[in-house]
């Protein structure tokens, strides 16, 4: 661990600040203001409650072949994972600003392990809705319970790369910020999160497949049953090449203007 | 040993970039030597001691430590304001490599050495500016470093405080060597043997405090 003389290795003294930034981050996300980590779960099941009294106002009992419930609980969580990761991680850079008077903190430090949090609260988040609903009754039982797993990896991934991206582009473009918390709800509306992709007709349908959270959320649903039925052109791995592009994007821009960061 | 090698800073602005304000250091600073950093607002001091202690890179040269440098401390630097004093000496106790098992007996070290009483568990965006000087002083002072860099940081709290800080920073001294900033004169020859005079982004090497302090007064206007 230690060298010779004492000092840690590079790899070390990142591990340690990852951690070190992994139990800041929590404490700030769960303790501060009062009861913090009630809201974190409270909004995820107002959103399903919400939904699904819509819809079984509409007489809207099955989606696709599966249960509207079961449907909207996947939707909302993965929705719920990519908005919280990628905006977090956004805002990572100047909620800690104060800390990069320590050079073992790099700016790329807190994105990562932003985006790293807001995954595991959301993996909790997701367990005790899904706990929840199957005790009321509804069948989550996965199909392809490795489909599922990898969907979830990878709509994260993709957050965490447009994240990256995101806060060293608000940083470049000042008026990006604005640009972004506008395009957010039209990017949900085409997710296919709370309007089922197949009720838009062709050849728009296609044209909702280049976006590659679709490909991420309509596989974890087809996960969950073999009778889901959705867009034939749906692939996975579409997602992954989205999310290694996007990340390597965004390490790219982290590496080539990290100065903007200290600028004073 | 800390060797900066032809060192130049420029920053960013929102209006692409700003001038050179360090434009070619090269200075090597030995173990054990104590160095004062005089110049006036505006000529680099500050720029110089956060690339010294890593909080910023130089735009250009390089410079490699090859011992144990502190952070700069300054004031108010480094601190987040809605986490608790605790809690912020955690934190770093975590990044600076401690056990967990060490860490509360060096969080029992800070909170003695602050003296703020139960305010240590209260968020730093509560402190006065005093208690937050006294909070930088201890968690710089419960990391055994080689070189300690203080960016006006003595200068922290009250009365009774300067007066431990100054008997603290005597006892580092035994074993460690300072590179600081101060605009008071007698607190630079007090800690310090060498200089460096910063002027148009130059940096000229003093053997002695004293000389870099005469250099430094023969351009001010008289």
């Amino acid at each position: 661990m230690n060298n010779a003389k004492g000092f840690r290795s590079p790899l070390m003294i990142t591990v340690t600040t990852w951690k070190a930034l992994f139990l800041r981050e929590a404490v700030a996300r769960l303790a501060a203001g009062r009861s913090a980590w009630v809201w974190l779960l409270l909004e995820p099941v107002f959103q399903i409650v919400f939904l699904l009294v819509i819809m079984t106002q509409m007489r809207v009992n099955t989606i696709g072949g599966i249960d509207t419930v079961v449907w909207l609980v996947i939707g909302l969580i993965f929705a719920n994972l990519f908005k919280r990761t990628s905006s977090q991680a956004q805002h990572a850079i100047n909620a800690n600003q104060a800390l990069y008077t320590y050079r073992q903190v790099k700016p790329v430090d807190t994105v990562l392990v932003r985006a790293a949090l807001e995954g595991f609260l959301m993996t909790v988040i997701g367990l005790i809705l899904v706990a929840g609903a199957s005790l009321l009754g509804y069948d989550f039982a996965p199909t392809e319970a490795w489909v599922l797993l990898g969907a979830f990896l990878n709509i994260w991934f993709l957050a965490l790369g447009l994240g990256l991206i995101a806060s060293i582009g608000v940083l470049l473009i000042p008026e990006l910020e604005k640009i972004i918390s506008f395009v957010n709800i039209p990017i949900y509306m085409l997710s296919g999160v709370a309007i089922p992709i197949s009720a838009v007709p062709e050849p728009y349908q296609q044209w909702l497949m280049y976006n590659p959270i679709v490909h991420s959320i309509e596989s974890a649903r087809k996960a969950m049953s073999g009778y889901y039925h959705t867009n034939p052109n749906l692939d996975l791995f579409y997602t992954t090449e989205a999310a290694l592009f996007t990340v390597f994007i965004g390490l790219s821009l982290h590496s080539r203007f990290v100065a903007k960061v200290y600028k004073k | 040993m800390i060797i900066i090698d032809d060192v130049h800073k420029r920053y960013q602005t929102d209006h692409g970039y700003g001038p050179w304000v360090l434009k070619g250091i090269s200075i090597t600073i030995p173990t054990r030597l104590s160095v004062g950093i005089i110049g006036c607002n505006g000529a680099g001091k500050s720029t110089l001691l956060r690339l010294i202690g890593g909080s910023d890179s130089p735009s250009k040269g390089r410079i490699e430590r090859r011992c144990r440098v502190s952070w700069p401390m300054n004031y108010g630097g480094g601190l987040q304001n809605n986490m608790t004093g605790r809690q912020n000496s955690k934190f770093l106790c975590r990044i600076h490599g401690l056990r967990e098992q060490d860490i509360p007996e060096r969080i029992d070290f800070i909170q003695d050495f602050t003296e703020i009483g139960p305010a240590f568990d209260q968020p730093v965006k509560t402190y006065s500016s005093g208690m937050k000087g006294r909070l930088q002083f201890g968690l710089t002072l419960a990391f055994d470093f080689d070189v300690y860099i203080s960016d006006e940081a003595t200068s922290a709290g009250d009365a009774a405080f300067r007066n431990k800080a100054q008997k603290a920073f005597n006892n580092l001294t035994d074993r460690a060597s300072i590179i600081m900033t101060s605009h008071g004169e007698g607190t630079l020859r007090q800690f310090c043997q060498a200089g460096i005079w910063l002027h148009n982004g130059q940096a000229h090497w003093f053997d002695d405090v004293k000389d870099a302090f005469a250099a430094y007064k023969e351009t001010l206007p008289k």
